[in-house]
């Protein structure tokens, strides 16, 4: 859940329509026609990407009039499927996978569960990727592809570029070379595992 | 034991300096620092075995740091670098925040100037990198002048900036474009050990590949795919790639102990660059990390330009002092206390999902926030420590961040520092003291805390070098007779 609060908005006579922001806005609220920088109202989260990476400082956050809050109620859901759609990415339901606005792996699911299919869809309706907007990238699309949908990048934007090692895929021959110098695979693995498995109740399902 | 020849005039904190992401200076009215019953404690004093400082010293420190630099990087070989190349020189923000900056800064002006002296190449660009504050290596490019000392080649880089795909041993990552798109590139960092309990002192020297240098999808992979103790390997994975490797020059550091600058470190090889600073990690920041576990009760001060976990004490940052109730650096304790892992595996209820998650620090009595900065998710520091902040300025702060929207929700605000100080020692019933605002060479505490890590300085320092530092370097797979060696 997140109150947002900000919003972005363009100094007209500042913006170049060089199309950084649109580029960097994880819910697509921001985007550039006649050489002039617009932001959807409704749409943005407030994150302030567009705000931090203008090369000409042409964005300035604002608060909003009417403050408003996001987020999927996952005791809408059905938990059981949530768990499994968690377990599958490697994921415990009540595990936070976005430090700053606290969304947890259930809520994710259940806004997949909702309809949501893609990374900004999912950032637009649960808040997250839009505090620091770099950190819960991974998890997220760990969830959109145990639900069997098709990740598809925006070649135009940085928004994300794809899916990347886990602990459950690294090589074994790595594993082995490497944990004399300090690196903890198997062990991470194993804790790791032991969240993922632990139920409502406190009990780790073997 | 003389307590009162040990103990000295508070050392004057960095001071509060303008940025977006804090509040005014001039709103900053009062340092902890300054109130009454309040001392230093030199850390040489405290461990004599630590090596002698260039900085803090006389007006020549910087000048000193200037000459180890050059003095270190005329050791390196630059013979790869061709008049007609183009390098970029990779920075991280957190060495701009070391000793108020300017060694660091400093550093990086020797780099240039000696690389163009000695190759004769003159595309010589800085790309310094960030966590989560875009626009903080932005402010200290101005304010070290390295926009005009770098002939305006010097941006800030984000790891949401367009990126650039890097394939590993262990499947694709992703660096950002522009700190790969010179023909060399030259790692310019610290062995500050700051995050130990992140990296912990596994591969320090290497980290910056995973995070500074990286996109978000990298840091992401290091913060959430791993695990707590193998998510250092993603630094390595993408140091290692042919793609990278081909681009490597050498690596020039500034040597920091927790009491100053001790020198400069160049290298073509970053691993042996590494093993060294993993002896100064676990050597000189172990003793006074150790110390902390020692405190058993306290109020802890944020007082310094920085965001809540990155505030210094003794080289040591509060994110570190919250972990000090266990050793960070043992790495058979899979979860410390403080780390995104484990504030991830904090179930709704507030309970920890393992039952063996380590508590924030217990010795906290309770944190008073005189000044520190935004831009880092710091609700789990007031949801788990009682916080009070002073002035409404800050409060406002940090609601207005889309990464501390919840921050206030768990603290208090008073409206001056002698207030919150007041509060503090009424409502913990404890007089100790730890202040966290950069006081160089040595911390600033209460009478009564310095007395207590007087008295246990001593069996700690023993207890590093005998006991534990063996364990440390040999779970690191380091070969301990090179301290011998080094000596």
């Amino acid at each position: 859940m997140k109150r947002v609060t900000l919003l972005a908005e363009v100094q007209q006579d500042v913006c170049r329509g060089c199309k950084v922001c649109e580029k960097v806005c994880p819910v697509y609220a921001i985007s550039v026609t006649d050489r002039k920088a617009k932001v959807k109202e409704d749409a943005c989260r407030g994150c302030t990407n567009c705000e931090s990476r203008c090369p000409f400082h042409a964005i300035k956050m604002v608060k909003r009039e009417k403050p408003f809050t996001i987020g999927v109620d996952a005791s809408q859901y059905d938990s059981g499927k949530i768990r499994e759609l968690c377990e599958k990415a490697h994921l415990n339901p009540e595990q936070v996978i976005c430090y700053c606005v606290g969304v947890r792996a259930e809520e994710v699911a259940a806004a997949i569960m909702a309809g949501a299919k893609t990374p900004d869809e999912i950032s637009s309706v649960t808040g997250i990727r839009t505090g620091c907007t770099i950190e819960c990238i991974q998890p997220l699309l760990r969830l959109i592809q145990a639900a069997g949908i098709e990740l598809k990048r925006d070649e135009n934007g940085w928004q994300w570029y794809g899916v990347t090692p886990t602990a459950w895929t690294l090589p074994e021959d790595v594993v082995q070379k490497y944990n004399k110098r300090g690196f903890y695979f198997e062990e991470d693995k194993q804790l790791l595992d032991r969240v993922v498995h632990t139920n409502p109740k406190g009990e780790e399902k073997k | 034991m003389n307590y009162t020849e040990l103990m000295h005039e508070p050392i004057k904190p960095i001071l509060p300096k303008p940025s977006q992401y804090g509040i005014d200076p001039s709103l900053v009215k009062a340092r902890v620092s300054e109130m009454p019953g309040m001392v230093s404690l030199y850390l040489r004093e405290l461990f004599p075995d630590l090596p002698p400082v260039l900085l803090p010293g006389g007006p020549d420190a910087i000048k000193n740091v200037r000459k180890a630099a050059e003095e270190a990087l005329m050791k390196v070989d630059m013979s790869m670098i061709k008049p007609e190349h183009s390098v970029n020189v990779l920075a991280s923000h957190h060495g701009f925040t070391l000793f108020g900056g300017e060694p660091y800064a400093e550093l990086l002006k020797a780099i240039r100037d000696v690389v163009e002296k000695r190759t004769g190449c003159r595309d010589i660009r800085l790309r310094a990198g960030v966590g989560m504050r875009f626009r903080e290596t932005e402010e200290y490019i101005k304010r070290y002048g390295l926009d005009t000392y770098y002939n305006g080649k010097a941006i800030g880089v984000a790891p949401i900036d367009e990126g650039i795909p890097i394939e590993t041993e262990i499947g694709t990552l992703y660096g950002i474009k522009k700190v790969y798109d010179a023909d060399w590139i030259i790692h310019a960092h610290h062995t500050d050990v700051r995050e130990v309990h992140f990296h912990r002192q596994v591969d320090k020297a290497v980290k910056p590949f995973g995070m500074s240098y990286a996109r978000c999808e990298t840091r992401s992979t290091y913060h959430q795919n791993l695990g707590p103790r193998a998510a250092n390997f993603t630094a390595r994975a993408i140091f290692e790639s042919k793609f990278v490797q081909s681009k490597f020059a050498f690596a020039a550091f500034l040597n920091c102990g927790p009491h100053g600058v001790i020198g400069a470190d160049c290298d073509n090889d970053l691993y042996a660059l590494n093993d060294r600073a993993t002896f100064v990690g676990c050597q000189l920041y172990g003793k006074i990390m150790t110390l902390f576990g020692e405190i058993d009760k306290c109020i802890a001060v944020l007082d310094f330009p920085c965001p809540v976990p990155y505030v210094f004490s003794a080289g040591v940052i509060y994110a570190n002092f919250t972990g000090a109730n266990t050793d960070l650096y043992d790495m058979e304790s899979p979860l410390p206390p403080y780390t995104w892992y484990t504030e991830a595996f904090y179930r709704r209820n507030g309970q920890p999902l393992l039952e063996e998650t380590p508590p924030m620090n217990p010795a906290i009595r309770m944190c008073v926030h005189n000044y520190a900065w935004t831009g880092y998710p710091s609700e789990f520091f007031s949801k788990n420590i009682p916080t009070v902040v002073v002035g409404e300025e800050q409060g406002k702060l940090f609601d207005t961040d889309s990464m501390n929207i919840g921050y206030m929700d768990y603290a208090v605000t008073a409206r001056s520092t002698e207030q919150a100080m007041q509060f503090a020692y009424n409502v913990t019933g404890t007089d100790k003291v730890i202040i966290f605002d950069g006081a160089m060479g040595g911390m600033n505490v209460s009478e009564s805390l310095a007395k207590l890590l007087i008295e246990k300085a001593p069996e700690v320092s023993e207890r590093v070098d005998n006991v534990l530092l063996p364990k440390w370097l040999k779970q690191r797979g380091v070969d301990i007779s090179i301290l011998n060696r080094n000596k």
